[in-house]
C-alpha cells in the first residue's frame, strides 16, 4: 500500500524523500556487500575489544574477581581515570613514552637515512650488504631484548667488560638501572632494531630518484650539500613521511624489548604506558585501571597517527 | 579454616611453624628408603594426558624427573605446558584463569599466592581421605582451607636461612683484620648490623665482589623487606589491614637496604634481580653471604653446577634486627592444585598424590634439600642424613628444625598480597636507589597501600 502510494506520488511525502528512496533503490549495493566479511573481522578483532576495554575502564574490574566486571556504577564510572590523573607514575610513564617515541623515531630516521645514502653510492657488493643490513629485522623483539640486556648487564655484560678492559671506565656501570642510561639503553636497542627498515625504505626511495636531476645540478655547479638540500631531501619527503608513520605506530606499541630489558623499572625509571598497564593488569590484577591507562595510550597513538596522516595528506596535495 | 580476605599475618606463622616443627622433628618410624611408599599409582590412566603448569628454574625443574615413573606405572602422559619462575607462573595462571583459557589440569600454587586463585581451583578435600591429608602439616592444610574448600596439597616448605662462605669466614688473616677493625670476632652474622659490617669488611678487603645481596624487584624484594621489618619488630599491616610499615622498624629496614646499595656492598643491578639472578651470583662465588631459601642448597652444593662454592659454604639461622628475640624467617610452602576447568580432575589428583607421596617427597628433600611437609618424610630424611659422614647435612636438618619451629613467618595471607607487593616494590626500589628519602618513600608506600586496598574494597 505504502509502496503503491509512493509510486503514485503520495502528496503527503515530500519530493526530497521520494528522490532519496529512488536513489536508495538505484544504488548498487554489491560493492558494499563485498566489504561485509572485512567489516565483521574488523568489528570482531578491533571494535569489540576496544569497546569492551572502554567499558571495563569504567568498572572496578579485578582480574581474579570476574563478578567485578559487571559492577558498573554511573557515579563511580570515572574512578579509574581520576586515580590515573592523581598517579605520578602514570604521568611519568606518559612522558617516558613520548620521549621514547620522539628520540627513537628521529634517531632511527637520521641513522637510517645516512646508511641509505652510503648504500646508494656503493658500486659493488650491494646485495650482500643489504642482506647483512636486514639481519636485525629477522630477530624477534624478545630476542633483541635478551641480547641487549646481556650487553648492558652490570656484572657480566659485554659493554662494561669492554670499557673496563679498554680502561675507559674504572668501575662497572649499572646501565639498566641508572638514569638516564636505562632509557638510553632501551632506545639504543630499539634503534638497532628499526634502522634496517628505515634504511631499506629510504634506499629504495633514493634509488627511485632520477639521476638526471643530480647530473643537471652538477653541471650547474651545485655542491654536495646543495644537492642534498634542494634535490634529495625534498624529493624523498614522501618516503620520510611513510617511514615516520610506520615507525611511530610500531614504536608507540613498544613493549617486548622494554619488558625484557628493564620491565619499566627500576623504580619506574623506564616505565612506558604499556609496561605500566601490563603491570597493573596482570601482576596487580587491576584490570579496570589498566584499561583506563590503555585508553590513554590509544588516545596518544591516535593523536600521533592523526598528525602524521595530516602531514601525508598535505604532502600529497603539495606534490599534486 | 578462614575467610577469603582475612589477614593472617603473624597469626598463621605460629601454628604453622609449630606444626612444621612437629613435622620436621617427627619421631615416626624410620623406614628404609626402599620401603618408602609411592601414592597415586593405583589407577590405570592409559590414554589420559595430564597437563601441568608449573614453577621452573634452579632445582625446581629437576623435581619433575620423577614423573616418568608415574607415566610408566599408570600409562598416563604428563605434558608440561608451562614452566617459569614464581612470578612468571603467577602471571601465566592469573591470565589463563581470568580469561577462561585454562589449558592445564595441575597447577603450581603457593601459600603466598593461593588466596588469589580461590575462584579457579578445584576444592580437593573430597579427593583425599582423612588419612592421606593427615600426613601433611596440619597448619598448612588448615591455612589452605578457605571457606571450607581445600585449595592445595603442599609439596615442600621453605624458609630463608643465611648462606655464608666458610672459606672467607674461616680465614685466619681475615678474622684478625676484622676483629681489629670492628672490635668483635668474624663469625657468621647474628644481627642485621653485623651483616652490614661484614659486607663492608669483605668488599673493603677486596676478597669478594659483593658482601651480600638481595633480590631487588617484585614480591622478592617486598618479601625480603618484610622479614627485615619483622626482625626489627615491625609489620606491614595491623590486624585490620591498616598499613603500618612507616614505623621505626620500617625506617631501619629500608635504611639497611639503601645503605648496602649506596655503598656498593650489593650488586649494582640489584633492582633488576630476582631469584635466579641472586642465586647465580652466589653460585659464581661473587657473594660472601646472603639470605636465601633452603631449596637452593642442593644446587649450590653440586660441584658441576657451582664449582666455585660447592663444599665452601654453610647455613646459619637468620639474623635478628632491633628486636633481639625475632630472627628473619620469611617462609611459605610450594604446592599443587587442580584447575576447576580441568577435564581430567581424577587423573590430576592422582598425579598430585604421586608427586606429594612419601617416596617422591623423600627423594626431592634428600637430593635437593627442600624442607618436607610430611612427618614421615622428615623422619626419613633425618635418618638418612644422620650417618652419611657429611656433618653439614645433619647440621642443616637441625638448623631447619630450629628455624621452622621458631622463626617460620608467612607474609600476610590476604587475597591481594601480590597486588600490594607489586604496588609497593617500585617505591621501595626508589628508596634503595636514593630517588626518595626513606621517610618519604615509606610514607608514600603506606599512603599508596591504603589507596589500593580501599579501591579493592578492604575498608
Amino acid at each position: 500500500m505504502t509502496t503503491q502510494a509512493a509510486r503514485l506520488g503520495d502528496p503527503s511525502r515530500g519530493p526530497e524523500e521520494d528522490s532519496f528512496l529512488k536513489r536508495l533503490r538505484r544504488k548498487n549495493w554489491f560493492p558494499y556487500l563485498m566489504t561485509v566479511p572485512a567489516v565483521i573481522v574488523v568489528v570482531a578483532v578491533v571494535v569489540y575489544p576496544m569497546a569492551y576495554s572502554l567499558f571495563v575502564s569504567f568498572t572496578p574490574f579485578h582480574l581474579l574477581r570476574p563478578d567485578t566486571t559487571s559492577q558498573f556504577v554511573l557515579e563511580d564510572m570515572f574512578n579509574n581515570y581520576a586515580r590515573l590523573a592523581r598517579d605520578d607514575v602514570f604521568w611519568r610513564a606518559l612522558w617516558n613514552t613520548i620521549l621514547f617515541m620522539v628520540v627513537t623515531v628521529n634517531a632511527s630516521i637520521v641513522i637510517g637515512f645516512g646508511m641509505a645514502m652510503m648504500l646508494a653510492r656503493m658500486t659493488f657488493a650491494m646485495g650482500p650488504v643489504r642482506v647483512l643490513l636486514m639481519i636485525p629485522m629477522m630477530f624477534a623483539p624478545v630476542l633483541i631484548g635478551f641480547q641487549f640486556a646481556w650487553f648492558f648487564n652490570a656484572t657480566v655484560g659485554l659493554v662494561n667488560n669492554a670499557l673496563l678492559t679498554l680502561g675507559l671506565i674504572s668501575q662497572p656501570v649499572a646501565w639498566l638501572v641508572d638514569e638516564p642510561t636505562g632509557m638510553m639503553s632501551l632506545m639504543l636497542a630499539t634503534i638497532w632494531m628499526t634502522v634496517p627498515v628505515v634504511s631499506i625504505v629510504l634506499l629504495a626511495g633514493r634509488l627511485s630518484l632520477s639521476e638526471e636531476l643530480y647530473d643537471a645540478a652538477s653541471v650547474d655547479g651545485a655542491s654536495v650539500y646543495q644537492r642534498m638540500r634542494h634535490i634529495t631531501l625534498p624529493q624523498m619527503r614522501p618516503f620520510f613521511v611513510i617511514v615516520m608513520v610506520l615507525l611511530s605506530l610500531d614504536i608507540a606499541r613498544a613493549y617486548d624489548i622494554v619488558r625484557i630489558m628493564t620491565d619499566g623499572g627500576p623504580a619506574h625509571r623506564t616505565e612506558l604506558i604499556w609496561t605500566y598497564a601490563g603491570q597493573l593488569a596482570i601482576r596487580g590484577s587491576q584490570f579496570g585501571m589498566a584499561s583506563a591507562m590503555s585508553m590513554a595510550g590509544v588516545v596518544l597513538g591516535v593523536t600521533f597517527t592523526f598528525i602524521l596522516f595530516r602531514q601525508m595528506m598535505q604532502l600529497r596535495k603539495d606534490m599534486g | 579454616m578462614r575467610d577469603t580476605n582475612m589477614i593472617r599475618s603473624g597469626r598463621l606463622a605460629i601454628p604453622l611453624a609449630a606444626a612444621l616443627a612437629a613435622t620436621a622433628l617427627g619421631a615416626g618410624t624410620v623406614m628404609a628408603q626402599d620401603e618408602l611408599a609411592y601414592a597415586g599409582l593405583d589407577k590405570d590412566l592409559s590414554g589420559v594426558t595430564i597437563k601441568m603448569a608449573n614453577i621452573g628454574g634452579g632445582n625446581y625443574e629437576a623435581m619433575y624427573d620423577s614423573i616418568s615413573k608415574f607415566e610408566e606405572e599408570t600409562g598416563a602422559t604428563v605434558e608440561i605446558v608451562f614452566l617459569g619462575d614464581g612470578f612468571e607462573i603467577d602471571r601465566y595462571l592469573k591470565t589463563n584463569y581470568a580469561a577462561g583459557t585454562v589449558d592445564f589440569d595441575v597447577a603450581w600454587n603457593h601459600t603466598s599466592f593461593m588466596s588469589q586463585y580461590t575462584n579457579f581451583v578445584e576444592p580437593l578435600q573430597d579427593y583425599f581421605t582423612a588419612e592421606e591429608l593427615a600426613a601433611f602439616s596440619p597448619s598448612i592444610i588448615e591455612a589452605a582451607t578457605i571457606d571450607g574448600n581445600l585449595q592445595l596439597i603442599p609439596r615442600h616448605a621453605d624458609i630463608s636461612a643465611l648462606y655464608y662462605r666458610t672459606d672467607l669466614f674461616g680465614d685466619a688473616d681475615l678474622q684478625a683484620k676484622f676483629e681489629e677493625a670492628y672490635g668483635y670476632p668474624l663469625a657468621p652474622p647474628t644481627t642485621l648490623d653485623q651483616m652490614y659490617d661484614m659486607a663492608e669488611f669483605f668488599v673493603g678487603e677486596g676478597v669478594i665482589q659483593f658482601g651480600t645481596e638481595f633480590a631487588g624487584k617484585e614480591e622478592a624484594v617486598a618479601g625480603r623487606f618484610y622479614e627485615l621489618l619483622f626482625a626489627n619488630g615491625g609489620d606491614y599491616f595491623d590486624a585490620d589491614l591498616n598499613p603500618i610499615f612507616d614505623s621505626e622498624a620500617g625506617i631501619a629496614s629500608a635504611t639497611w637496604m639503601r645503605d648496602l646499595y649506596a655503598n656498593g656492598l650489593v650488586p649494582l643491578d640489584t633492582p633488576n634481580l630476582v631469584w635466579d639472578g641472586v642465586a647465580a651470583n652466589f653460585c659464581n662465588g661473587d657473594v660472601a653471604f646472603y639470605l636465601e631459601w633452603y631449596g637452593w642448597y642442593g644446587y649450590f652444593q653440586d660441584p658441576e653446577s657451582c664449582p666455585n662454592v660447592a663444599g665452601k659454604f654453610d647455613l646459619t639461622r637468620g639474623p635478628v634486627g632491633m628486636d633481639p628475640e625475632t630472627h628473619t624467617g620469611w617462609a611459605g610452602a610450594h604446592a599443587f592444585s587442580v584447575a576447576k576447568d580441568s577435564q581430567n580432575k581424577e587423573a590430576a589428583v592422582q598425579l598430585i598424590k604421586f608427586l606429594t607421596s612419601e617416596a617422591v617427597a623423600f627423594e626431592e628433600s634428600n637430593t635437593f634439600g627442600f624442607l618436607p611437609v610430611r612427618a614421615d618424610v622428615s623422619a626419613d630424611v633425618e635418618a638418612a642424613n644422620a650417618d652419611t659422614g657429611t656433618p653439614l647435612d645433619a647440621e642443616r636438618w637441625a638448623l631447619a628444625n630450629l628455624q621452622v619451629s621458631e622463626d617460620f613467618r608467612t607474609p600476610p595471607l590476604f587475597a591481594d598480597w601480590i597486588s600490594f607487593t607489586n604496588d609497593w616494590y617500585p617505591t621501595l626500589q626508589s628508596i634503595i636507589l636514593g630517588d626518595m628519602s626513606v621517610e618519604d618513600g615509606l610514607a608514600k608506600g603506606v599512603s599508596d597501600a591504603r589507596d589500593l586496598l580501599d579501591s579493592l574494597g578492604y575498608y
